[in-house]
């Protein structure tokens, strides 16, 4: 076996511009197939390790969703909290909203719309405008996007003009921008005026249930999401199940899957494009060396021994170029990590992957030009030149 | 050693071999001769056991391989034949040494003793120190040795030879002979095809093809004209 391992590399070592131009798609797919298992690697990583160490010690969240984004009243109530606290091992029970944004009518003269709100922050910088934040001294003042401002104010400025949100008349002091990166709504009140209108709106989606001491949480977990199936008040509106603490916000992993099967197709489309540029290769190779082929079989080569010498050359072809899509995958993980938020890992489980995959790709891709040359008839081989 | 009972072989209508008889004994040297075109070479790719698409019998060591897998064929190949081919047939990309050690990677010899099997066949054809060399830095009578010393690298009982010296001068082909001829010497079955008449001198035998009918008799090759 080593001896042919070793034919391999020298007949390979003959034509080294053509086969590493062969090895270049599978470099390149190799590259990327580290670089996935990394990102997905350090991901896993970083949300187990997040899960241990999380201030959330003590405590499991359930969740509800609602089976329909218009249902903004459904949710945990009072006597479901009642209900989670008779679970064995629950301490206490207290309930939290994921979503801390109302929706409000609004009125301008004869313009109705509908957009969101919330409580100003503690700092804004306005567009347009004076002060940073709205506080409870005046309750009537208002900042609005200035999307909102050109949908409802058109050339107008918006500044100082009343809007009417709910049937109260509230007066605009301010307008700010909203950028991609940083989601706002379109309208900020103050904190007294948002309890006193809009606080309702709120759904209390999430219960955090404090466990007692040396209570397993899952279990506790899994027991609570039981009775809320069971007996929770809006079980008809939609669904319960634990909840992750840790969950990393649903867009970062959605842009992360995007991204991952951006780079599998990649990966994917180089190793098939490689594949087929194997074949290629070893079809040339098959016929340049048809002559070699009938002097190893008139030597005592079986066709099977030729099968096999030439399936090994096109999977060590494979591997060296395995091997440094692995070293370019290091590489390409080390400019990733510069943009991730988190640390992608190249795992030995990884290295595993990478070099069955090189070696799938040269048995799958050389088994035909390998097959061709096993079965050539032997008189025509020799009367090759 | 071998024996051929009306062996004939076509491609389409054409017959390159007509009913031909022939009997080879152990330690025999049989050289073949002929016009070009005739079938030399496709008779001794029968006796070689390459081409196993002909007619009528060839028995080896008294056994029929008609009927024998390919691979079993190569076995028998490896361990009981040797070829030295026309044109010397060499790996143009491996270096002497490399080339004869060819019929050694797929018999069963032991590892320790290849290296020894190859070094004492490179003496026996006087190509000491030219291990490393490649066959295009060999004079043709050098690379005729290195075939030769792979054919006999794995100690077959019948050596065939296609145009030993078909591409040599005549003082070369005296050397390639001689060598040959001590191989014969020593107890290996030589079948060899020329056409050269002072190259046929050296075996015991000579039979002739004309038209693919084989004569035993240099006398009769053209009596039928
Ligand atoms: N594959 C083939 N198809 C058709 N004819 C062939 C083939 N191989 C050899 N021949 C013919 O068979 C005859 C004998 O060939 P060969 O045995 O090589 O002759 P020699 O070795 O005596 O010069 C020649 O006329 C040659 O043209
Ligand atoms: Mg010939």
């Amino acid at each position: 076996m080593i001896d042919k391992i070793l034919i391999a590399f020298k007949s390979i070592g003959k034509n080294k511009n053509r086969n590493f131009l062969t090895m270049l798609g599978i470099i390149i797919g190799i590259a990327c197939v580290i670089a996935i298992l990394a990102v997905g690697d350090g991901f896993t990583k970083t949300m187990t390790k997040g899960m241990g160490t999380h201030n959330d010690k003590g405590r499991v969240t359930i969740s509800f969703q609602a089976s329909s984004y218009d249902d903004t009243t459904s949710g945990f109530t009072q006597n479901d909290v009642s209900t989670l606290e008779k679970v064995s091992g629950v301490d206490h029970v207290k309930l939290d909203s994921s979503n801390t944004e109302a929706n409000a009518k609004i009125q301008y003269k004869t313009k109705h719309e509908s957009t969101s709100l919330n409580k100003s922050p503690k700092h804004l910088n306005l567009y347009k405008g004076v002060g940073t934040s709205i506080d409870n001294s005046d309750m009537s003042n208002i900042f609005i996007s200035h999307d909102l401002a050109s949908r409802i104010f058109k050339d107008e400025s918006a500044l100082n003009k009343p809007l009417i949100i709910e049937g109260n008349v509230f007066i605009i002091r301010g307008i700010y921008n909203i950028s991609d990166f940083n989601y706002r709504p379109d309208i900020y009140v103050s904190k007294d005026v948002f309890k006193q209108l809009f606080a309702n709106q709120i759904t209390q989606d999430i219960a955090r249930i404090y466990v007692k001491p040396d209570v397993n949480k899952k279990s506790v977990g899994k027991r609570a999401v039981d009775q809320m199936k069971k007996f929770g008040e809006d079980k008809q509106m939609g669904h319960y199940e634990v909840s992750n603490p840790d969950q990393i916000s649903k867009t970062f992993t959605k842009m992360l899957n995007y991204v991952t099967y951006f780079v599998a197709l990649v990966a994917g489309i180089s190793l098939l494009i490689a594949g087929i540029g194997v074949m290629n290769v070893m079809y040339i190779t098959v016929s340049e060396r048809r002559k070699e082929i009938g002097i190893r079989r008139a030597f005592g080569a079986t066709s099977s021994d030729i099968r096999s010498q030439f399936l090994i050359e096109s999977v060590v072809l494979c591997v060296i170029g395995g091997l440094i899509g692995i070293l370019c995958g290091y590489g390409l993980v080390a400019i990733i990590n510069a943009f991730l938020p988190f640390k992608a890992i190249v795992t030995g489980y990884s290295l595993a992957i990478s070099l069955s995959v090189s070696t799938a790709v040269g048995l799958i891709f050389g088994f035909i030009p390998s097959n061709k040359a096993a079965k050539s008839p032997l008189v025509g081989l020799l009367k090759e030149e | 050693m071998l024996k051929i009972n009306n062996v004939g072989k076509s491609y389409g209508p054409f017959k390159v071999l007509k009913d031909i008889d022939l009997e080879v004994a152990d330690g025999e040297f049989l050289a073949i001769m002929g016009p070009s075109g005739s079938g030399k070479s496709t008779l001794i790719n029968i006796l070689g056991l390459l081409d196993q698409d002909y007619t009528g019998e060839y028995l080896l060591n008294d056994k029929s391989y008609k009927d024998t897998s390919d691979n079993l064929l190569s076995r028998i190949r490896g361990d009981q034949l040797g070829f030295v081919f026309q044109n010397f047939k060499l790996l143009t990309t491996y270096n002497v040494y490399e080339n004869i050690e060819v019929p050694l990677v797929y018999s069963k010899t032991e590892q320790h003793n290849k290296h020894e099997r190859v070094e004492d066949v490179i003496e026996k054809v006087g190509l000491s120190g030219k291990e490393k060399h490649r066959p295009s830095e060999l004079s043709g009578g050098q690379q005729q040795r290195v075939a030769i010393a792979r054919a006999i690298v794995n100690r077959p009982k019948l050596i065939i030879a296609d145009e030993p010296t078909g591409a040599l001068d005549s003082k070369t082909s005296t050397e390639i002979m001689d060598i040959f001829t001590k191989l014969n010497q020593d107890g290996t079955t030589i079948i060899m095809v020329t056409h050269d008449e002072e190259v046929a001198k050296y075996a015991m035998r000579t039979v002739y093809i004309r038209d693919g009918k084989l004569y035993h008799d240099a006398k009769d090759v053209f009596k039928n004209d």
